[in-house]
């Protein structure tokens, strides 16, 4: 059964529609990515699904019903908007925290020594959050959405802020989470960490689910539109391509819906400013679908404005 | 209960722990301690253990006949001086620290001079030698006259109904309800401060939203609501002990101090009332920190609606005048207005129990009413990071859901 099944949610603040149509389901010990632009209605979806919100229209689930007080418990939430109490001392301020979600003090004090010890802040346990660096308070704040053991971990943005030392350990955290049967909900513009730790995703756009399910299967369905090449001159305004960049000495080229490698290929080879030494179809990177499924959302959205 | 008692400790150790707080609240009994210890020392040293002379030419004095007095209460000796010049003498020797020249027709006149030099001579001076001077008329009149006479008058004015009494005796109850209306005052000022704070504190430290996905938004401000009472209790408990102690020690030294009755009845007013009227305050101030984005801006509104809780000072004249009009009426039944006033009231005239029983039914219909509509504008406004809640959104969040 799902952890998590949101049902064509819509949400409007005022006259904006933050958002408009999203559904997907998460499912436990799977990490799934809540992906989209900068304002597609990603925070918006994961408050109305922690209940900070109602939604005006759909239906949301969470550990089959609605989320409630005593579900609340179960749930570790690391938003967007980070924040702890500045002028409090660390130690203090978590285990207030867990004792929220229902530790008792000696419970929460036993298991927040291994987790500072584990993400090198036991020596600052006494210093106020205000005193600690940008990168401690990004894991302090991991550690107050772990320390109570929740069944339903959200992540939005966690490697923010982060060195790549961390970002690794993060990332192992994260992943043992997922081993151990939680279910874990991660919202990142990291498109190659998506890669790394996702099952499954959702991309969201303009408010709407444009993109749903397996990465693999993603993957998949959108090779062919994406060409990897070598060769001398300019291949930034080609016909068809949505975007064209230069990565390790070789051009990775996002094709349009419905256009055909072998009509890019045709039209190469009548250019004479160009040469071509390899030519070949790839796989695109879930970094380029999401280029790709955002720009054609963007013009889709200009010509029905025409 | 639990989420609330957690949220209410962590919001107690939080502020008990500031400085502010220690700073406010032990300098007010630091302050007391100076001024009875000052108090106290100018009663003790200086001029009051030196002789009371006196020059008697009515011969109303027999230095035998003693004044009745308190257990454990001792007079100044008395002193008599044949001449004028005898006891200037010795007032100049420092012998005596004042003498009294009692005219030959002091029965027909009863008025008599004092003489001293540059300081004056302490109150008891005074208040002794009217004690050998009433003892000394009294002695004439039969034994069973004599404690009453020496004594004098004690009147205590009763209310019809017998719920209110005043003693002359006992001049310091009449000001207990003036007391807890300024003390309300000095909690509605304090506090609204840190209640504005409590919530532009979770704003500004972006912590709505874990609270949020940890508890429920009327737990979070009821718990915070609670914690800054406690908070406030502390205080105001610290405060009163140091009264109790200030007045056991200064009723040995001040007599006023020794006919001090605790008044049982207004104590329980003044509980049924404070509560539900802290409650109301929590309530406008909470809901104008989730509204606003700032302290500052808060501060401002705030600063407006803390005029309704002083709304009875403006008619002050009129508890004097006639404590039962029209408009002392309407605050009494006015929710921010009713603590202050009904205190007022009490202390000038009598508060009719269905006068008491119908404000304290709004008072705290009001308080609920409060609390739950600051709980709906947090809800609303609490992620408005940088955008205040304009007034129409207020009450769209505070409107019934179809």
């Amino acid at each position: 059964m799902a952890t998590v099944s949101v049902n064509a949610v819509r949400k409007n603040f005022g006259r904006v529609q933050a958002v408009k149509d999203v559904s997907f389901e998460v499912f436990p010990g799977e990490i799934f990515g809540l992906l989209g632009p900068n304002g597609a209605g990603k925070t918006t979806t994961i408050r109305m699904m922690l209940d900070i919100f109602e939604p005006d229209a759909g239906e949301i689930s969470v550990f089959d019903g609605r989320v409630n007080e005593a579900k609340k418990q179960r749930i570790g939430y690391m938003p967007e908007e980070r924040g702890l109490y500045k002028d409090q001392p660390l130690e203090q301020t978590l285990v207030f925290l867990a004792t929220l979600k229902g530790l008792t003090e000696s419970e929460a004090r036993s298991r927040l020594v291994g987790w500072l010890k584990r993400l090198d802040l036991f020596d600052h346990r006494q210093k106020k959050i205000q005193e600690l660096s940008k990168g401690m308070q990004q894991k302090a704040q991991l550690i107050a959405t772990l320390l109570h053991e929740p069944d339903l971990i959200v992540v939005d943005e966690p490697f923010s802020g982060l060195d790549p030392v961390n970002t690794r350990l993060v990332k192992d955290i994260i992943e043992e989470q997922r081993q151990q049967g939680k279910t874990i909900i991660m919202s990142t513009h990291q498109m190659y960490q998506v890669e790394a730790l996702c099952n499954r995703i959702v991309l969201i756009n303009n408010g709407r689910d444009v993109l749903y399910g397996e990465v693999s299967k993603i993957k998949r369905d959108f090779s062919g539109n994406a060409i990897v090449l070598e060769g001398q001159g300019d291949f930034t305004h080609l016909p068809g391509v949505l975007e064209a960049r230069r990565q390790n000495g070789a051009w990775h080229l996002a094709l349009g819906s419905g256009i055909n490698p072998q009509e890019v290929f045709r039209h190469l080879a009548r250019q004479e400013e160009l040469s071509v030494e390899r030519f070949e179809v790839a796989e695109p990177s879930l970094d380029d679908i999401f280029v790709r499924v955002v720009q054609e959302g963007k013009a889709g959205q200009e010509a029905s404005y025409a | 209960m639990r989420k609330y008692w957690l949220l209410a400790r962590h919001e107690y150790r939080k502020l008990v722990s500031k400085r502010s707080f220690l700073v406010g609240t032990l300098g007010f009994p630091l302050i007391l301690g100076i001024i009875m210890a000052a108090g106290i020392y100018f009663s003790i040293e200086g001029d009051q253990h030196r002789p009371i002379g006196f020059v008697d030419h009515a011969g109303v004095i027999n230095t035998a006949v003693v004044p009745l007095t308190d257990e454990g209460e001792e007079l100044l000796p008395l002193r008599p001086f044949p001449t004028e010049d005898a006891a200037r003498q010795a007032l100049t020797d420092q012998e005596i620290q004042v003498y009294f020249v009692i005219p030959a027709d002091y029965r027909h006149s009863l008025q008599m001079d004092a003489y001293y030099w540059q300081d004056a001579p302490s109150e008891s001076a005074f208040q002794d030698f009217n004690a050998y001077l009433r003892a000394n008329l009294a002695s004439d009149y039969p034994d069973r006259l004599q404690p009453r006479l020496q004594e004098g008058s004690d009147l205590t004015v009763r209310a019809a109904d017998g719920s209110r009494e005043f003693n002359s005796r006992n001049v310091f109850n009449f000001f207990v309800p003036f007391f807890a209306a300024f003390f309300f005052i000095f909690v509605v000022m304090s506090s609204s401060g840190y209640l504005l704070q409590v919530v532009t504190d979770e704003k500004e430290n972006r912590t709505v939203e874990i609270m949020m996905t940890t508890v429920s938004p009327g737990q979070l401000i009821g718990g915070k609501a609670l914690g800054l009472l406690a908070v406030s209790l502390t205080q105001v408990a610290i405060w009163v002990l140091t009264g109790i102690v200030a007045v056991l020690i200064g009723r040995i030294f001040i007599e006023a101090l020794r006919f001090i009755t605790v008044p049982w009845s207004l104590l329980v007013v003044i509980i049924l009332f404070f509560i539900p009227a802290y409650a109301l305050i929590a309530g406008i101030m909470t809901a104008i920190g989730s509204a606003v984005t700032e302290l500052t801006q808060a501060q401002q509104i705030a600063g407006i609606l803390n005029l309704l809780f002083l709304l009875p000072f403006f008619f002050a004249a009129l508890f004097l005048a006639n404590p039962n009009s029209p408009i002392l009426l309407f605050l009494t039944f006015f929710p921010t207005s009713s603590f202050i006033t009904v205190m007022m009231r009490w202390g000038m005239s009598t508060v009719p129990l269905w006068q008491m029983a119908l404000s304290w039914l709004i008072l705290v219909a009001s308080a609920l009413g409060s609390v739950w509509v600051a709980a709906r504008v947090f809800h609303t406004g609490m992620l408005r990071y940088g955008q205040s809640l304009s007034l129409k959104e207020a009450f769209t969040a505070v409107r019934p859901r179809s």
